[in-house]
């Protein structure tokens, strides 16, 4: 029967009935893959956006063509490269500072151009001047703006030799370069594992940490905090154990800081660390920071409530047990009021988290219902936009599929079915199969309690009979045959000899697909 | 853009050409088509007139047309909205509009491909000036949530790689984005004041005359087609009566010219001729073509004066006629029929009398036609009766049937249809005066606090009659009268976007298809929430 293919398929994508775990993470990391795409676009239309008026000189005539524009630049980058390469300090130091207003514009910085000029050799090698800290800020400064660009960018700034003195600057008395040199670091660990994996090989995570003290402004800790994200970043491969073993009691520590910046990168690098397989969820799991986490879920601030969620979504994907310790930290209270966050972003990911714990045992899932979780979750069926109700199709049919009967029955009286059934116009058809596998669900249940009569009227009542019928003409094959095999098992004319033998099932199917080759095969 | 030489820029680049003429149905529309039309026989210039009584009109015509025709003609429609963008036409296609709406779309102002717009510049347009309210937008498209990390809304993954600005650079972009707010204020403000009243500019059938005028190909004819179109102005009430004095006196110098001319050429007494005249008359309807005493009955200033609907309005009537001393007899006979005595100074007797019952205004300056010797036609009584015509609802005839009609009875040669007409602007003009008494008699007539407000019952006799805009706003010219306040607001009319306001807000069910925002059609069921809603935004 190809329903039985079709459930086995599904089956795999749940995390433990298929016991192939890493294919249900598959959704998780095409959509991570999705968003920073986006991102990259973003950057690029940025960049792309050329503007003919120079920041610097909005009324200057001159910079009212790209030409001359471009000449304005090149003569102003040689006389930096003049200046930089002078002798006297105080040239060296206009140099430098006349560099970084040019990479610091909002608009266009000739991050390019500075390269090009051969400029970063002088720069590295200002990083290390310890006698002139002016001298040294500029340049980091300058550095950490050409590392903000593309890989290459960055991989100009590496080669340079930038990364030990960067390392060694943090450690400088004085705090604005230290900080400057900490952002740095944030840009070149942002690039990808393989720079990251570079600093955590020179030794960066001892060096930063070595400055996160009580005493430390939040400007800097800010810094402090994005850049330890960074390093717990990406993955293909993830940073390695012992790296993220280092930093995670100082990333605890700032997940209780009162600053929501702060608290929201903390949030950030919880949920990279908890977006990988079982044994990654597990260490994280192990500080002990679940309730802390939960409580973020309730904080009012966007920017911490996304990234805590994420978290969250993360570990209850994870193993039964990690599940479980997520509900026992309170997770199942929580969740209620962001499945009715006014931002859909919010709505789609609480009911994508409620789907991973639908998949668990039957205790998990009766818990979902003794915490009230059923009510929202149909509110979205019905009302939240579609990437919401897709999440929430998943949930009721995991539900389904690992809930016993009576749970099942109270899903169908809480108003799922007919939520879902309305779903069945969707244009997706992934999400629609998913909609007819938790409607064969629903109909074993009642098989077993012998009331599939009922179920029938009840389906034939809200109309998605007519709809079930009418996806027997759709264009996917696998929606078609579903429907088809729902409708030729309850709702044939002869219902009554259900549970005859399966000849006479056999015989009734094989009439039905000749009948629908004729009509309906394109 | 306007036009500022209408011969070069507009005449002589379609005298070659196949053009596409789109006329709205109204009288001052249908004039400006005569003096076009008699212009483009002489110079034989192939046209297709298509008559558009609204915006779903306006849109399949140019859909028919647009396949055949390069240049199109739009007479007073199309001006108050954004054409190109309610139109969606070819690169290549070019609009004349010659459209007496205001305010005009500034969008259609600014454009200079496109859009010619054969409105006389001496009009207080008022349109803002171009930088007020266009700026070339290229370098504002920054989002506000950047690569500095703190993106507005926070639901978003951090970037991986931050810049850090100078401290400048961020302060100058938070100033041009505060500039920029501002400006958007400042334009949004502007335009709210240029769009919010709504009114009418100088006649359609007069910058048509002009434009014959300087081409030096000028008839009486034409001449006459213009008087008609600026009396269809004042007697609709689109224009205030100083904007009347002023075009008046601009056509009494071309009639004189004309008179004039006529005069060396020893024809003036000749069977066929025509000869226009500017003369002080009186506001009483059709009263040539009438008895005097429906007139007085029948006419706006003198039933509104004597407030004919009541016992006390008549007995003032009785009085009236008592004091000029005409015999009742006379009075009720038709007007041809009077003994000629009478009639000789008829005129004065009427002001005398009127003066003392306080109707100082009842002289008008006007024109009048003569064909020939017999046939004698006051201005605004043609305007009635092309107006009867062109919204005739006795016969279900098709729109375009009576706009032929309207637009024929204007000929000379055509008489027979005018005096039709002229029988038909009675029974209209009868039909609301009923209709008023009744209002009044009944109390529908309600006070809306900022507005006044009437609504005709379905099945109140000629409710048909006033679904046509010219009917309605002749009814509602009369009401407004009748209730002593201020036609003013007419004139210049902020209906228009409160309509679209109240309509939208409410989500009530409405059609504003019409050329004049002003006039719109509702669902019935709607007409609570929507008045609510009007209520509201005009307190």
């Amino acid at each position: 029967m190809p329903t039985e293919n079709l459930s086995d398929k599904r089956m795999s994508k749940f995390k433990n009935k298929g016991k192939e775990p890493t294919k249900m993470r598959d959704r998780r990391i095409a959509e991570c893959v999705e968003l920073r795409k986006a991102h990259k676009v973003e950057g690029i239309m940025k960049r792309r956006n050329i503007s003919s008026v120079g920041d610097e000189e909005p009324l200057s005539p001159e910079y009212n063509t790209d030409n001359k524009q471009v000449f304005v630049i090149s003569e102003a980058i040689q006389e930096i490269v003049a200046n930089v390469n002078n002798e006297c300090p105080e040239k060296q130091r206009q140099g430098c500072q006349a560099a970084r207003k040019l990479l610091s514009r909002e608009r266009n910085p000739p991050l390019k151009e500075i390269v090009e000029a051969g400029l970063l050799t002088r720069f590295v090698e200002f990083l290390g001047r310890n006698d002139d800290p002016t001298l040294q800020f500029e340049a980091a400064w300058s550095l950490t703006n050409v590392a903000s660009g593309t890989s290459w960018h960055t991989q100009q700034v590496v080669e340079h030799g930038a990364v030990p003195a960067f390392i060694a600057l943090l450690a400088s008395p004085m705090l604005n370069i230290s900080e400057q040199a900490v952002w740095a670091l944030g840009n070149i660990a942002g690039d990808g594992p393989s720079y990251r994996d570079a600093l955590i090989d020179c030794g960066v995570i001892p060096a930063l940490l070595a400055r996160l003290t009580p005493d430390a402004p939040v400007g800097y800790l800010r810094n402090l905090t994005w850049t330890l994200s960074n390093l717990c970043r990406n993955k293909n491969p993830f940073p390695r154990f012992s790296a993220v073993q280092q930093m995670l009691p100082s990333i605890i520590q700032l997940l209780h800081h009162s600053d929501k910046s702060i608290l929201s990168d903390a949030c950030w690098a919880i949920s990279y660390l908890t977006d990988g397989p079982n044994e990654r969820i597990d260490v994280v799991i192990k500080t002990g920071v679940l309730p802390r986490l939960v409580e973020l879920l309730g904080f009012e601030e966007l920017a911490v409530v996304t990234p805590a969620l994420r978290s969250i979504g993360n570990i209850v994907s994870g193993s039964d047990l990690q599940t479980q310790a997520a509900i026992d930290a309170g997770v199942l209270s929580a969740l209620p009021l962001l499945m009715r966050h006014p931002k859909s972003s919010v709505q789609k990911e609480a009911a994508w988290a409620v789907s991973n714990i639908a998949a668990g045992p039957c205790q998990q899932i009766q818990q979902l219902i003794t915490c009230g979780l059923l009510a929202p979750l149909v509110d979205l069926l019905r009302n939240g936009d579609f990437k919401t109700q897709r999440e929430a199709v998943w949930a009721v049919t995991n539900y389904t599929s690992g809930g016993t009967v009576d749970q099942v029955v109270h899903l169908v009286k809480c108003g799922a079915l007919e939520a879902i059934l309305n779903l069945l116009q969707a244009k997706d058809a992934k999400t629609v199969l998913v909609i007819l596998d938790a409607i064969n669900n629903i109909f074993l249940a009642a098989e077993k309690l012998g009331e599939v009569d009922k179920l029938c009227l009840l389906v034939e009542e809200v109309g998605g009979l007519d709809r079930i019928e009418f996806l027997q003409n759709h264009e996917n094959n696998a929606v078609y045959r579903a429907a088809q095999a729902l409708i030729e098992k309850y709702f044939s004319e002869d219902g009554d000899d259900q549970c005859l033998t399966t000849e006479a099932t056999d015989s009734n199917f094989v009439f039905g697909a000749s009948d629908v080759q004729k009509r309906f095969d394109f | 853009m306007f036009v500022t030489d209408i011969r070069k820029e507009f005449y002589d680049v379609v005298v070659n050409q196949r053009v596409a003429l789109f006329v709205s149905p109204d009288i001052d529309a249908l004039c400006a088509c005569k003096v076009l039309q008699a212009l483009f026989h002489c110079d034989q210039v192939q046209y297709t007139l298509v008559p558009v009584a609204g915006w779903q009109d306006l849109g399949t015509a140019f859909m028919e047309h647009k396949e055949q025709y390069q240049y199109f003609v739009l007479i007073n429609c199309g001006a108050n909205v954004d054409l190109l963008e309610t139109l969606q036409p070819e690169e290549d296609s070019v609009f004349f509009i010659c459209d007496t709406h205001r305010p005009v779309d500034v969008v259609n102002v600014y454009n200079d491909t496109q859009i010619k717009l054969l409105i006389k510049q001496d009009d207080d347009l008022g349109v803002p000036s171009y930088d007020d309210i266009f700026r070339d937008d290229e370098e504002d498209e920054e989002g506000d949530g950047d690569d500095s990390g703190n993106e507005s809304d926070g639901s978003a993954e951090p970037s991986g790689k931050r810049r850090r600005y100078d401290e400048d650079a961020l302060e100058r972009r938070i100033e041009r984005q505060r500039a920029r707010r501002e400006w958007e204020a400042r334009r949004r403000e502007i335009l709210f004041d240029y769009e919010q009243y709504e009114f009418h500019g100088t006649s359609a059938a007069l910058v048509m005359f002009e434009l014959a005028w300087v081409m030096s190909k000028d008839t009486k004819d034409m001449l006459w087609w213009s008087v008609i179109g600026v009396t269809d102005q004042w007697v609709h009430d689109k224009i205030p009566h100083m904007k009347y004095v002023t075009d008046i006196a601009t056509l009494q110098r071309h009639v004189s010219r004309h008179n004039h001319r006529n005069e060396d050429e020893e024809n003036s007494l000749s069977i066929d001729c025509m000869r226009i005249t500017f003369e002080y008359d009186l506001r009483l309807v059709l009263y040539q073509h009438w008895s005097l005493y429906e007139s007085i009955c029948n006419s706006c200033y003198t039933s509104c004066s004597f407030k004919l609907w009541s016992i006390n309005g008549q007995k003032k009537l009785q009085e009236f006629l008592a004091d000029m001393g005409l015999p009742l007899k006379q009075v009720r006979q038709k007007f041809n029929s009077m003994d000629m005595s009478i009639k000789e100074n008829l005129r004065e007797v009427i002001e005398e009398s009127a003066n003392k019952f306080s109707m100082k205004d009842i002289r008008v300056q006007t024109f009048a036609v003569n064909f020939g010797f017999k046939n004698r036609f006051l201005a605004s009584d043609v305007v009635h009766a092309a107006a009867a015509l062109l919204e005739n609802v006795e016969k279900d005839e098709m729109p375009t049937d009576n706009f032929i009609k309207a637009l024929d009875c204007l000929s000379r040669s055509n008489l027979e249809r005018l005096h039709l007409g002229i029988d038909l602007a009675k029974k209209k003009l009868k039909a609301i005066q009923q209709t008023v008494a009744s209002c009044i008699c009944t109390n529908l007539i309600l006070s809306q606090g900022p507005f006044l407000y009437c609504h005709l019952l379905e099945g109140t006799p000629d409710v048909k009659l006033f679904s046509k805009p010219l009917a309605l706003t002749l009814l509602c010219k009369y009401l407004l009268k009748f209730s002593c306040v201020c036609v003013f607001c007419f004139i210049r009319s902020f209906f228009g976007r409160a309509f679209e306001k109240a309509a939208e807000s409410t989500s009530s069910r409405t059609l504003h298809d019409h050329f004049d925002t002003s006039v719109i059609e509702l669902k019935m069921e709607d007409r609570g929430k929507f008045l609510d809603a009007l209520i509201t935004l005009l307190s």
